[in-house]
């Protein structure tokens, strides 16, 4: 399977005489965007962090209050910034795993500049408190409309590029990414259309279908799409097992999509239908595992080029995190552990190490791979880049654990009802201020990694490509 | 079986759907067919069977008040249920009275749902009747001059409009009062 990514991997590298060019306009857009959305959540993300210290900190603006901005750093870390990045990645790997050149570069240039226009447009609406009030699907209808459309464009050059493939067999990557398009039309026509159509209990089991699955059938499979191929191309490894990344593909299609009631244990829901969600929760372990045994056991003997290679430092890590995340996520379905985490600060803490600590860390890997090959030239600085991922890191296991920790504690408190609920909120006070100070760090993480990318593609320093 | 995925697009994206839909359908279509009480509003007029009361629906003023409460993104802080954990009807409770815990059938009119995932601030669930106007006036301007240690932020354009923030305050006031839960009848208004 390696000899296959080698062959079809030319990069802008000096490539010999015949050999396949590829354009790569689209994902250059797509990555560009991501990196400067990256960039402006980025800075919400810090402002409500802060909030939380000083509650009245912007408070008598509206447009600046928490629950404005809320909403805006989800919607826009989600869809602004990982999403685009991942589909910038998609549009680099597809054509290079197929070994044929993008279908259309026109089409997805139009994708890129209507993603763009739908994001600003979200930006707008937000603010100014236009929110459908359901979680992850806050956007006004004429925008959910247009990420069909957008979908729906992306599906199609994706797909049409795979169906003109050079080599037959398919790398794994190209099979989530196949998953990714299908699922996700699927899980968002349920959480942005379906929910109209329903209320109360029905509408919230419908809405935590679309949130789980946002997250577990929407970044999970282009995330590993992407860890699937940089893993083994930054190592220049090839991958442990065809066979075990098909059991993990296949388990993941079956069991993620039963579990979106587990959002509601103990809640206003029938009680068959949360131990339903429990069970396949805890079967999710059949394809995290799966997948993460696959690339440890692919790194076996090459830790060593941890040291030298900053996105395979980004890309183990996340693998580490995915392990963790999705061994939290399990175990906090179980109604014993529900009844202590759930609702608290704990929660933050785990959906921050999923989308942030796996799923950004991979797409964070995959553009520092694909940038110099991209651009044709070496990356802007390598020292910066190392700088990004210890800032990231060590800001990301602030922010998670204290979180963690805070969350436990708050659970505990809860449960105990003689304690008043304001003195909860006190004893979070130190917990929050951590927070906000590993959110800055992270945030400095972000604006090296920005500058980085953005300096090698403006062409800061010209140099040949490595 | 699925070894003809490896090379047959079509076959893998076929295959990926059905895989993805059993569980889809069997988790979002049938449960509200199989369990009714998803639909059917609240109605009790047996003491014998938990408190009793009628879920009526919302006049224009609070579904004003509602979709402020939307508009400003209150849902994220608080939660709408209380859970059937001993500690919730306890939390929840008021003067002595445990809280009923929250049933389906109490939230056939919500749309959209307001059940929350995060209590950075309490639930909300049963708070109709706990307050009065006057508290809620001083808590919206400043909460911290009622509840020391609060991190909500201050809503001053709400209590500066009097149209929006008496419309809001007349949502929270029918906060789970489908169920006539309160012996005393000691509803703050």
């Amino acid at each position: 399977m390696q000899e296959q990514i080698s062959k079809a991997e030319t990069g802008g590298a000096p490539s010999p005489a015949g050999a396949l060019v590829h354009d790569d306009t689209t994902a250059r857009w797509f990555i560009v965007s991501s990196v400067a959305y990256f960039f402006i959540v980025g800075i919400i993300a810090v402002l409500i962090a802060a909030k939380f210290v000083w509650p009245d900190l912007m408070g008598t603006i509206p447009w600046l209050t928490y629950g404005r901005l809320r909403p805006l750093h989800v919607n826009g870390m989600l869809f602004g910034w990982l999403l685009a990045a991942d589909m910038g990645l998609t549009y680099y790997i597809i054509p290079r795993l197929c070994g044929v050149k993008l279908w259309s570069e026109k089409l997805g240039l139009a994708t890129a500049v209507l993603w763009n226009f739908i994001i600003l447009g979200a930006v707008v609406s937000l603010l100014t408190g236009w929110n459908q009030g359901w979680e992850y699907a806050e956007l006004p209808m004429f925008l959910d409309v247009l990420v069909v459309v957008a979908w729906i464009m992306f599906g199609a050059n994706i797909f049409m590029t795979i169906s003109q493939r050079k080599y037959e067999a398919m790398y794994v990557s190209i099979w989530y990414i196949m998953g990714t398009i299908v699922w996700t039309a699927f899980v968002y026509l349920t959480g942005n259309f379906a929910t109209l159509f329903a209320t109360g209990t029905n509408q919230a089991n419908l809405n935590w279908m679309y949130v789980h699955n946002a997250v577990g059938l929407i970044f999970t499979p282009v995330g590993l799409a992407i860890a699937y191929y940089m893993i083994p191309r930054s190592s220049n490894t090839p991958l442990y097992s065809h066979k075990l990344s098909m059991v993990g593909f296949w388990s993941l299609a079956f069991v993620y999509v039963w579990t979106g009631a587990h959002h509601m244990i103990h809640g206003p829901i029938s009680q068959w239908l949360q131990t339903i969600a429990i069970a396949f929760s805890v079967m999710l372990l059949i394809p995290v595992w799966a997948a993460v045994y696959n690339f440890f056991a692919t790194m076996k003997g090459q830790w060593h080029q941890l040291r030298e290679s900053v996105p395979l430092k980004f890309l183990m890590s996340g693998v580490v995190f995915y392990l963790l995340t999705c061994f939290q996520g399990p175990m906090h379905s179980l109604r014993t552990v529900s009844a202590i985490v759930s609702k608290t600060d704990w929660i933050p803490g785990h959906a921050h190490m999923a989308v942030l600590g796996t799923f950004s860390f991979f797409a964070i890997a995959g553009i520092y791979f694909a940038v110099p090959r991209l651009w044709g030239k070496a990356l802007h600085s390598e020292a910066l880049a190392n700088w990004s991922y210890w800032m990231m890191m060590i800001g990301g296991l602030g922010f998670f654990v204290t979180l963690w920790l805070g969350g436990f504690w708050q659970g505990w408190q809860w449960n105990n009802w003689s304690i008043p609920f304001i003195d909860t909120v006190v004893a979070l006070k130190p917990i929050w201020v951590v927070r906000f100070f590993s959110g800055v760090l992270i945030f400095v993480g972000i604006v090296m990694f920005a500058y980085n990318v953005l300096a090698t593609a403006l062409g800061a320093k010209e140099e040949p490509a490595v | 079986m699925l070894k003809k995925a490896d090379n047959n697009a079509l076959w893998a994206v076929i295959a990926s759907l059905v895989l993805f839909l059993i569980g889809g359908l069997l988790t979002t279509v049938v449960p509200p067919l199989v369990d009714t009480s998803w639909s059917k509003p609240f109605e009790n007029t047996d003491p014998a069977k938990g408190p009793t009361g009628k879920l009526v629906k919302l006049n224009a003023q609070q579904l004003q008040g509602r979709a402020i409460y939307i508009r400003e993104g209150c849902w994220y802080c608080h939660t709408q249920q209380v859970r059937t954990l001993l500690a919730d009807t306890k939390r929840y409770g008021w003067r002595g009275v445990d809280a009923p815990i929250s049933t389906p059938d109490e939230f056939v009119n919500d749309s959209p749902h307001m059940f929350g995932t995060k209590r950075t601030g309490p639930d909300l669930a049963r708070v109709g009747g706990k307050y009065d106007e006057q508290w809620h006036r001083t808590h919206f301007r400043n909460p911290r001059d009622l509840v020391k240690g609060s991190v909500m932020p201050p809503y001053p354009w709400i209590v500066n409009n009097p149209v929006e923030f008496q419309a809001l305050v007349a949502y929270l006031q029918t906060l789970g009062r489908a169920k006539d839960w309160r012996p005393a009848n000691d509803y703050e208004k």
